[in-house]
């Protein structure tokens, strides 16, 4: 038991981090297939979104916040053909009157959104996401595209979205945040890693 | 089994990504205040531990993941002390998770685990309550929570399922007089609103048999959650003579739209066979995360019945954990 015990312990020295986050995929083999029925495997890279990320995050998107279980270590996933690479895969919450909503995300190589899917929503409204005219808002759109989707206040969504989301402009709005946070710090923090790729 | 188990961690290590990558750790340390109000006695515990998780990659991509969680754990007038302790003031490096899980790149196939983890079975199996007030009593209505052994587990389209065969030795990792567990669960998607769940447990754990199925079912509306856990069985705990067995618990908890404040309440009825009264237990509890590191957590236990031959079960709890 001592050698095992040591031997565990030299292993794991490391770099330091805010706290162990639980915030990525249930199950990322059969998740990300349903996003990308082709991927043979996927590649997790495990990153620090920091304060000084979530200050980027502010200043990009002034009035926006990250939730303090969105600091820590997170997780990008890179769907894989054999060793081509075919998209990523990200997951992010969003804070919203039914707790936290989380929001799996595929977005192509161009970081244009090529999928998402509510893992978790508490929403009575979630059907939301079974609407093709409100998700093809979505759809193909990269972070300046989406970002022309909000409102003055900085946090809502504008009538072209709301329009598309009927009765659930709330939900509408998250899914709005929360895309654009997944795309702006997917770009942030996994920029250099995604050029390689 | 622990020798081959750091093994086949370092043996595992070269591939592709160096030692840290895809690693999360964290310090964690937690103060336990425990009054007992019913045996009039105090006692705290400390925990100070390390709590990592690791993703094994190759150029082809993931591989499998371990999680390790190593923790040195200090009593102080702890009575009655748990199995792991040796006296009410004694402390012990306590291994709680610690497995490594190899990931099939088939949607069939199952996962394979091998380490020292927890049964999976019944509500437990989607909520970790290690290092928590909160407690879904798994060590006690099982005889352990963690052992060391093998496992299958997948999730599938519709359903995840978690089988395992561990050896019964509990934090040891050897099968103790013939110890054994057969544990298994199959159940609806862990994260969707609805999840049922059926379990199976086959098990001689310190020379006691235990036969157990249970039923579990959680369901999750906005910021409310309502879950309950049946398991029927019975055991050879008193004079090698089968007893049937009877546990129930139900849930109501409420979480702020944060996700900062969670508060839960508890009923929990248990029978046993030749004891005359059902044993009935009321949990109230709070947890609240003060920032993305420091929580705080209380609870409050009471028996409703009254035993045979002692007080009624009367104890409150408070605790504070910072992980960094």
């Amino acid at each position: 038991m001592k050698t095992f015990t040591i031997i565990m312990l030299l292993s794991l020295l490391g770099q330091n981090v805010y706290a162990v986050a639980f915030c990525s995929l249930r199950d990322p083999v059969a998740q990300i297939a349903q996003l990308y029925p082709n991927k043979t495997n996927q590649l997790s890279i495990v990153k620090t979104v920091d304060t000084q990320i979530r200050n980027q995050v502010k200043l990009a998107l002034p009035s926006n916040d990250l939730h303090f279980s969105e600091l820590g270590e997170h997780t990008l996933y890179v769907a894989m053909n054999n060793n081509e690479a075919l998209g990523f895969v990200h997951v992010r919450s969003e804070q919203s009157q039914w707790g936290l909503v989380e929001i799996v995300w595929a977005l192509d190589k161009n970081l244009k959104i090529k999928d998402f899917s509510f893992q978790r929503c508490r929403s009575p409204k979630k059907n939301i996401i079974n609407d093709e005219n409100f998700k093809n808002v979505f759809i193909g759109k990269s972070y300046q595209d989406l970002k022309a989707l909000l409102s003055n206040d900085g946090v809502t969504a504008n009538n072209l979205l709301l329009d598309k989301a009927k009765s659930a402009p709330e939900l509408a709005s998250v899914v709005l945040r929360c895309a654009l946070k997944t795309l702006l710090i997917t770009k942030i923090l996994w920029g250099e890693e995604l050029e390689e790729i | 089994m622990c020798r081959y188990f750091a093994l086949l961690l370092l043996l595992s290590q070269p591939c592709y990504a160096a030692v840290t990558d895809n690693l999360r750790w964290s310090l964690d340390a937690s103060a336990r205040l425990n009054n007992n109000i019913a045996a009039n006695n105090t006692s705290r515990m400390y925990a100070f531990g390390l709590d990592t998780h690791k993703v094994f990659t190759s150029p082809y991509g993931d591989i499998g993941y371990a999680v390790a969680q190593l923790y040195f754990t200090k009593l102080s007038n702890q009575t009655p002390y748990p199995w792991l302790f040796n006296s009410e003031n004694d402390s012990q490096f306590i291994i709680r998770e610690a497995h490594l899980n190899y990931t099939t790149k088939s949607k069939w196939l199952p996962n394979i685990r091998l380490g020292h983890f927890t049964f999976p079975f019944g509500l437990e199996e989607s909520i970790d309550t290690n290092g928590r007030l909160l407690d879904y009593y798994h060590g006690k209505n099982l005889g352990t929570k963690l052992d060391w052994g093998l496992g299958l587990n997948k999730v599938l389209n519709n359903v995840e399922y978690s089988m395992s065969y561990t050896l019964g030795g509990k934090d040891d990792p050897k099968s103790i007089n013939n110890s054994y567990a057969l544990s298994g669960r199959i159940g609806s998607l862990s994260h969707l609103d609805l999840i049922v769940g059926f379990s199976i447990f086959d098990a001689k754990i310190d020379n006691i048999q235990r036969k157990r199925v249970a039923i579990d079912l959680q369901y999750y509306w906005a910021t409310w959650g309502i879950m309950a856990e049946v398991a029927l069985g019975k055991d050879n705990k008193v004079q090698q003579q089968w007893r049937d067995e009877k546990y129930s618990l139900i849930e109501l908890n409420k979480t702020s739209t944060n996700e900062q404040l969670k508060l839960y309440g508890q009923y929990i009825l248990s029978d046993r066979e030749g004891v005359n009264s059902t044993q009935q237990l009321i949990n109230l509890g709070l947890s609240y995360q003060i920032n993305g590191q420091l929580e705080l957590s209380l609870s409050s236990r009471k028996q409703l019945n009254q035993p045979e031959s002692a007080k009624k079960q009367n104890l409150l709890r408070f605790q504070l954990r910072y992980r960094y």
